[in-house]
């Protein structure tokens, strides 16, 4: 099947980068936001801006929540960004305590460290170093550490190793990226990650 | 034959400039005078400074010194300094240059609004015109008739204030790249004007002039010998005293004396705030484009090169953009002015291009040299 | 530890962008002149980030503005800023839509912090970006607003702290008395920072080359080196800005 990629759409963020990158890529692209119409698509992207509370209570509203998990049962690749990824959780504690979408052991929370003892910032905003882990296929063709663009104050933690695609860390260890199957999210933005970014959707497209 | 050019591996001074040298190192004599100025103690200057104003500070309410401005940045700044730093009682004069600009009339208000006494001489108008005229076609200097008239009718008032200082603003051989001649020398003369600033033209001119009602003529006359016996009468570089720094000049000019600048760059260049006076600059940095291979761009990055604002890298490329920009936006006023048709005037600019650097494509001069 | 970034900032009014000095305004040229003299889609990879600023003086397009912006950004893939004169919700909606990464706030944080407040809750600390425009005076610093027209009674040490409180995202400090002159930035500014300040700074007003980047970036309190002096850095002049910073040891991204 070509590759058709549905950018999820449910009302919180901006989908116009990841839009461009994908179109950058070569890719048909479709912005959509109604459940019944997110069929057909040989890859889904779930984007996020803003508080998780906030984007999961637009995504139950709308009957997102349930499509995703069908969709991904029956084999279609998602990929979460930023917000998009830690929605892939259990929970989350930002803005109140919310039940995520489930679909990755794991858990959101903000950054624990002391930014007065450590002189790191909260959020945290940026280019920073992300160490894949070997074998992962999001990060395929990497060197061992790579630049990409982050502006987060809450990050994951997963219990397990087997999501993890990759770690990063700022003031404490934390989840940059994981991959499981057909899922794949990152916590910084490719779409605004350079060459690398682009580099990291491309295999997205091709390897998932 | 084509010229081969070369430009000061510091600032972006090219080897054409008249008198310019160059060290082991390729910098031009503008950047080692810069070095020079950074490390030399000025203390001595600073003091020679302030013997020649305690010698001739006005007690009884009188003009002590004379300072040329346009009511830009350079002039304005000297101004200041004389009258707010050293308590001098400085008289400010301007002598109206033809086609003056709505900006520079503007910026002439505010400054002498802002304190000054001012005298405002405009010399015979059809005189200046026809001096220009002929500057510009004999020797590529638009504006010659008032080049001259800075010199003249300055030192004409001074003398019938009986001031006996004139500070002008910089040294340009020094500052710029020239003559190093007045490198050290706090005062210069009359010849020295004659032979640097007005090429040695001047005599020629005065004979060109000799159909002319002497009385006309009036500012555009040097004193004789004669008329200097027993008078006291310095002329002085600011830039002699003090590290000149043009940018500087313009941040005071502007904070205390109301200089207001264009709001886009100005022909040539990607400045805004320096010679916005009168219309004529435009067409005389077009002129040394033609002759030497460079514009106002060129002078304009050796300044930001010099007082670190811009890396000689990065000036390359504005120097390429904005240099030798042929001032069409004034055409028509200088056909007007001059009288002359479109085909009269691209003669003498045909006359003036050198062919070694330049040539014409789609009529217009062309650069046959790449700025490296 | 986060990479250190070369910010570059575009000021535009009306169609057309321009040179700041101290705050006044020279007209360089239009959306042509930019894409000759900066092609941003090769030159896109040498800065972390693009900041473009509204500094119209008079009634604002927004939609045209927004335009503009997609245009310059359009291969650009790197966070992008916009902001000038926000004062609605709307606006910022409309921004956000638009491409924005992040908004950048001036005046509404003196004049309007229940806008910031909203606009934090709605969409995050690190969407909002607080700019700073201060003079020098005698032994202190004063805050400006309104395009550095108007003198804020509060000093500048004292507005930053309330900033913090705002819960903005990163602080965005432009000198106004260095804007546009190439004689490097006020370091001495950062004292004025609050004490274990844990905001981004972004430094901005007197870069003009390299050299004024590297030292900027070479404090610890600096996290985000920005210049708005688009004559300098034509042509090649932020790829050869990057490479300098990189061979003078500043952890810069790679890609």
């Amino acid at each position: 099947m070509a590759v058709e990629v549905a950018i999820v759409d449910y009302g919180a963020g901006n989908l116009r980068s990841v839009r461009q990158a994908l179109i950058h890529l070569g890719v048909h692209v479709t912005v959509q936001g109604d459940p019944d119409r997110l069929r057909g698509f040989s890859h889904l992207v779930l984007p996020g801006v803003g508080s998780f509370r906030r984007a999961m209570e637009l995504i139950r509203s709308r009957g997102l929540d349930q499509l995703l998990a069908e969709r991904v049962a029956q084999g279609v690749p998602l990929l979460g960004i930023c917000l998009g990824m830690q929605l892939l959780a259990a929970r989350s504690s930002e803005d109140g305590e919310t039940q995520g979408l489930g679909l990755i052991a794991g858990e959101v929370d903000r950054f624990a460290f002391d930014p007065v003892a450590t002189g790191l910032k909260i959020p945290h905003v940026g280019f920073d170093a992300v160490t894949p882990v070997a074998g992962s296929r999001l990060f395929s063709g990497f060197a061992q550490q790579v630049d990409f663009y982050f502006t987060h104050s809450f990050r994951l933690r997963c219990g397990a190793i087997e999501p993890v695609a990759a770690t990063a860390w700022h003031g404490e260890s934390y989840v940059a990226a994981v991959e499981q199957g057909v899922l794949a999210g990152t916590q910084f933005h490719p779409e605004k990650s350079q060459a690398n970014g682009l580099k990291l959707l491309a295999n997205f497209l091709e390897r998932f | 034959m084509t010229l081969q050019p070369t430009w000061c591996r510091h600032c972006l001074n090219m080897s054409t400039r008249p008198r310019i040298s160059f060290d082991a190192r390729g910098w031009c004599n503008a950047c080692q005078w810069m070095e020079q100025k950074a490390d030399m103690d000025w203390a001595p200057r600073q003091q020679e400074l302030r013997t020649l104003l305690d010698r001739y500070r006005s007690s009884h309410g009188g003009f002590d010194c004379l300072v040329p401005v346009s009511g830009g940045k350079d002039g304005s700044y000297v101004a200041y300094q004389l009258k707010h730093v050293f308590g001098m009682n400085p008289l400010a004069i301007t002598v109206r240059p033809a086609l003056s600009l709505e900006l520079g009339d503007r910026n002439l208000s505010h400054f002498v609004a802002s304190g000054y006494n001012h005298i405002h001489v405009s010399p015979d108008a059809e005189v200046m015109r026809r001096f220009n005229r002929y500057g510009f076609i004999e020797k590529g200097f638009p504006y010659y008739g008032w080049l001259t008239a800075i010199l003249t009718s300055i030192i004409r008032t001074a003398l019938n204030f009986d001031i006996p200082l004139i500070f002008y603003g910089e040294d340009g051989e020094v500052e710029y790249g020239g003559s190093t001649e007045t490198r050290n020398r706090a005062l210069f003369d009359i010849e020295y004007m004659k032979k640097i600033y007005l090429e040695g033209g001047y005599e020629k001119v005065l004979a060109m002039l000799a159909d002319v009602d002497p009385a006309s003529l009036y500012f555009w006359r040097f004193p004789e010998p004669a008329e200097l016996e027993g008078k006291e009468l310095y002329l002085t570089h600011w830039s002699y005293f003090e590290p000149w720094d043009s940018y500087r000049n313009y941040l005071v000019a502007k904070e205390h004396c109301g200089l207001q600048e264009k709001e886009e760059g100005n022909s040539g260049t990607f400045t805004n705030f320096a010679q916005n006076d009168q219309a004529l600059y435009a067409l005389h940095a077009y002129l040394m484009y033609l002759k030497f291979g460079f514009g106002r761009a060129t002078q304009d990055a050796g300044i930001e090169i010099r007082r670190g604002a811009m890396t000689r890298d990065q000036a390359v490329h504005l120097v390429r953009l904005y240099d030798g920009h042929y001032p069409e936006e004034f055409i028509a006023t200088y056909l007007d002015y001059y009288a002359m048709s479109q085909e009269e005037f691209d003669a003498v600019l045909d006359r003036w291009a050198n062919q070694d650097l330049f040539e014409k494509i789609d009529g217009r001069w062309t650069p046959r040299f790449e700025v490296v | 530890m986060a990479k250190k970034r070369l910010v570059f900032t575009l000021l535009y009014q009306q169609g057309a962008f321009y040179l700041s000095r101290n705050f006044r305004l020279q007209r360089v040229g239009d959306l042509h002149w930019l894409n000759n003299n900066y092609r941003f889609a090769s030159i896109a990879t040498a800065i972390d980030e693009l900041v473009i600023l509204d500094v119209s003086r008079q009634p604002r397009d927004l939609d045209v503005f927004c335009a503009m912006a997609a245009e310059v950004s359009a291969n650009c893939f790197m966070p992008l800023a916009l902001g000038g004169g926000i004062t609605t919700m709307a606006q910022a909606e409309t921004l956000i839509s638009n491409g924005a990464d992040k908004l950048i706030l001036n005046t509404a944080l003196a004049r309007n912090p229940e806008l910031v407040r909203e606009l934090v809750a709605i969409y995050g600390s690190q969407c909002i970006v607080a700019s700073v425009d201060y003079r020098r005076e005698a032994d202190s610093f004063a805050v400006y607003v309104d395009q550095g027209q108007e003198r804020l009674d509060c000093p500048l040490a004292r507005y930053l702290a309330d900033l913090e409180a705002l819960q903005v995202g990163e602080l965005y400090l432009n000198c106004i008395d260095r804007d546009g002159t190439g004689q490097g930035y006020c370091l001495e500014v950062l004292q004025q920072l609050p004490p274990a300040c844990h905001l981004p700074v972004i430094m901005a007003g007197g870069a003009g080359n390299q050299h004024h980047l590297l030292a900027g970036l070479a404090c610890s309190q600096i996290d985000a080196a920005a210049t708005a002096n688009l004559f300098n850095f034509v042509g090649d002049g932020l790829p050869r800005s990057r490479d300098h910073l990189l061979d003078h040891g500043i952890a810069m991204a790679r890609w």
